[in-house]
């Protein structure tokens, strides 16, 4: 990815959390696009690779787990990173089911989800 | 002597002294039988024959008991309501009477006697001469029985109190996450603008688009604090409802216009005739208008219409909402109108799963019913309310 801004895919039922964040992560530099629900995310990784996937755990139509197993399934953007957003409870024991690198409970802090999201990508970069 | 006797009689001899010896081993058996009381009472009720089960189970010795009245086994409650000649009388009447009941041991002690008297008679014409009295002990049978009733409502509270602190686990799993949703997008919107100026990129637009979303977090925080206190004070007896004369397609207008600001056009349909009175509250009805429109909405694709019927039935009044969203599971059908109750099909959508359950809690204070079915000529689900009209007399 050297050379063009990082990708952030933020996939996130809460209107408010999402354009926040996309707004946010746009002001970092990154590239991001944004879905309200994993079917929505797994149509824009058919022709877009994110390097980082920004995850609601509970959402309408289609929740975190039914879209990493069929992001799997089909092998889109098997190399991107997750960071699972969420306000459930025990998210060491859900980002450990998902596969994900890492998490955050929802309330966060503007600042740790502006580290974690810069930390994955430069891992990713590296 | 006898015994020498007996000994050497022949198996086959005559059939008197065999009957005779037939009766003295049956006595003897009987004599020995300690499980049960045996014995044989006088057409009097005096008491003829003692056995060692009679022994055990009363209390006496047979020399003491012997040519008494067996009254005296009863408690004196029954003694007094005739209880021991009434029993003679039917085992007379019938030939063989069963009882169950407490009766007195020796010591004054009670225990729980199961009883079978049976009339002796010469022929069946004639008066009884005895009665054969047979009597168990079922006291510990009986403890036995009522330690297995107390286990099993012991076993009925445990699970009681358990499904109690599961549905408070699930209340608190449920309500913390829906609260810390909006409470997140507040702190996020808030935390993003104060960045955004810090970095000189606050322009008017971002600034009022910020505070806008603040004020949607803050509304729906409100909202859902409004309902765990609704949920509280229903649970509580309250809140009074006060049924005035109100006009329900006034309310249903009212409420979808409220929702009908921030849907596509023509998303939200109402039919209703021009008035519809009844005696209700008029703050709770909006309420539960509200609640329905929202579920519809939030269960259905974001274009796919809602429909509020307002139907005069006479008598009563019904009031319809029809969405073509997910859906009600029939195995779910019930459970959704319960506190934090959700759809097996709906769990990942926001909400804390109490607004059906408040409205239901206010129509059947209304002295009305709420029921959820699918649509029949197609997808989604329709939800009826149907109100009794009356209004107060005041």
């Amino acid at each position: 990815m050297s050379g063009r801004a990082p990708r952030v895919l933020v996939v996130e039922d809460d209107e408010i959390l999402r354009d926040t964040l996309v707004e946010v992560m746009g002001d970092e530099g990154h590239e991001v696009r944004a879905a309200s629900n994993g079917e929505a995310a797994l149509e824009l990784l058919a022709a877009w690779e994110p390097d980082l996937i920004v995850l609601d755990l509970m959402m309408p139509l289609m929740d975190a787990y039914e879209f990493r197993r069929r992001q799997r399934a089909g092998g889109l953007a098997g190399d991107a990173r997750v960071l699972i957003l969420s306000a459930a409870r025990d998210l060491e024991a859900a980002a450990d089911r998902i596969g994900a690198d890492a998490w955050l409970a929802k309330p966060f802090r503007l600042l740790e989800v502006i580290e974690a999201v810069d930390r994955l990508v430069n891992e990713r970069a590296a | 002597m006898n015994e020498q006797n007996d000994a050497v009689e022949p198996a086959a001899a005559t059939s008197e002294p065999s009957l005779l010896r037939g009766e003295v081993a049956f006595r003897l058996l009987v004599e020995a039988v300690v499980d049960y009381a045996i014995f044989l009472l006088g057409p009097d009720g005096r008491i003829l024959t003692w056995n060692l089960g009679a022994q055990r189970i009363k209390g006496y010795a047979a020399d003491e008991i012997i040519g008494q009245h067996f009254s005296r086994f009863y408690t004196p409650e029954d003694r007094e309501a005739g209880r021991p000649q009434f029993l003679l009388g039917r085992a007379a009447e019938y030939g063989r009477f069963e009882d169950e009941g407490w009766r007195l041991r020796k010591d004054g002690t009670r225990f729980w006697a199961d009883v079978v008297i049976t009339a002796l008679r010469e022929d069946a014409d004639s008066r009884p001469y005895a009665f054969v009295k047979i009597t168990r002990d079922l006291t510990e049978r009986r403890a036995a029985e009522e330690q297995q009733r107390n286990l099993a409502a012991e076993q009925r509270a445990r699970v009681a109190a358990e499904e109690a602190l599961a549905a408070r686990d699930r209340f608190l799993a449920i309500a913390s996450h829906e609260l810390k949703t909006p409470v997140a997008s507040l702190q996020l919107a808030t935390e993003a603008l104060l960045r955004a100026r810090d970095r000189g990129r606050l322009d008017d637009a971002r600034l009022v688009t910020g505070l806008q979303r603040i004020g949607r977090a803050s509304d729906r925080l409100g909202e859902l604090i409004g309902e765990l206190l609704d949920v509280s004070r229903l649970a509580s007896g309250g809140p009074a409802t006060r049924r005035q004369p109100t006009e329900l397609c006034a309310v249903v207008r009212e409420v979808a216009g409220r929702f009908a600001d921030h849907e596509p056009d023509g998303r939200i349909r109402v039919s209703a005739p021009a008035e519809v009175w009844l005696g209700a509250d008029a703050a709770r009805l909006d309420q539960v208008v509200t609640n329905l429109v929202d579920n519809a909405l939030k269960y259905s694709g974001e274009t796919e219409p809602v429909d509020i019927e307002v139907i005069d039935r006479g008598g009563a009044v019904e009031l319809r909402v029809t969405d073509r969203g997910i859906g009600v599971e029939a195995s779910t059908k019930d459970r959704i109108f319960e506190a934090f109750g959700r759809g097996a099909n709906a769990e990942h959508y926001r909400g804390i799963g109490l607004g059906l359950y408040i409205s239901q809690q206010i129509v059947a204070r209304h002295g009305g019913r709420i029921d959820a079915t699918d649509r029949t000529d197609g997808r989604g689900s329709v939800f009826t309310v149907t109100l009794p009209r009356e209004v107060p007399a005041e």
